[in-house]
């Protein structure tokens, strides 16, 4: 059994081996919230909590739907981000 | 690939953008560092540290033995650590077994032999068939393995981390350790594939 989602992130991998990030954001993203972690703002396990729930609401609906979904990970991680953000009342994004 | 969706106010690029700024702003991130931080993820910190690794093993027995016992301080010997990089455990691939590594849950991934992951290991598709078809995942990435082979998926999480040591390829006896470096591949050591002897 194949899965043409995954067979698609196959292929663009094999294209670009060394390819971690799709956007200039998500390498912004990805490096202010190891910034922050690292500066004591927050734990990083305190981070990773955030991003698993919104990775498992995200499952969540693809399992109901079966939908797939084509590498929208850094979206998950930016809206992980800005909630702690919000939590711990360092910034006012929304 | 960033996509005309990325260029409104509230796409992503926007609200990191808006973020940054405000955090500047604010003197709790510096733009310097976020720089230094993605040319070290995007160009120094990657899996030709896990490469080293395995080379390491194959050609020293003593060492694959320390590896396979406390992976963690078996790659700080050779200066690879950082975030991400503790309670590290390696699985070892035999003609008899195959170890395959996922994060059901997200995302983690040994950072400081790996780097970050690859798109696919983060994808949902991934992340919920590597456990329920193990197999089928690995037709995906072009592997078959021998019927009898037993398969051993590892989940990783916060608290642990996996690195699988691939077989070194036959044909690869007189390579040296810098040579047989060069030859093995971020997948073969998430376990999606086998590393393969250069062709003569």
């Amino acid at each position: 059994m194949s899965d043409a989602a995954l067979d698609k992130l196959i292929d663009a991998a094999r294209l670009d081996p060394d390819h971690v990030f799709s956007a200039p954001w998500e390498a912004r993203a990805f490096a202010i919230a190891l910034q922050l972690s690292g500066s004591g703002h927050f734990t990083w396990d305190e981070f990773r909590d955030r991003l698993i729930a919104e990775v498992r609401e995200s499952d969540r609906i693809r399992a109901r739907d079966g939908t797939s979904d084509h590498g929208e990970y850094y979206d998950h991680f930016l809206h992980a981000l800005e909630k702690l953000l919000e939590e711990k009342g360092i910034v006012d994004v929304f | 690939m960033s996509g005309d969706h990325n260029t409104d106010d509230s796409g992503p690029a926007a609200r990191v953008k808006a973020l940054e700024a405000l955090l500047t702003e604010k003197g709790l991130i510096d733009p310097a560092a976020i720089d230094a931080i993605v040319d070290t993820y995007e160009t120094r910190v990657g899996p030709r540290n896990g490469a080293r690794v395995v080379a390491k093993a194959w050609t020293d027995l003593t060492y694959r033995k320390r590896l396979l016992a406390d992976a963690t301080s078996a790659v700080a010997e050779l200066g690879f650590a950082g975030p991400e990089g503790g309670h590290l455990v390696a699985v070892e691939n035999t003609d008899r077994v195959h170890n395959l590594v996922v994060c059901t849950l997200c995302s983690c991934y040994p950072w400081p032999v790996l780097g970050l992951p690859p798109v696919w290991y983060k994808s949902f598709a991934y992340r919920s068939r590597a456990v329920s078809d193990p197999r089928g995942v690995l037709q995906d990435f072009g592997l078959e393995l021998p019927r009898d082979a037993e398969v051993r998926v590892w989940d990783s999480s916060a608290e642990i981390r996996y690195l699988v040591i691939p077989q070194r390829p036959k044909g690869t006896a007189r390579m040296s350790e810098d040579e047989l470096a060069t030859i093995v591949t971020r997948d073969s050591m998430v376990g999606v594939a086998k590393v393969e002897a250069p062709r003569a």
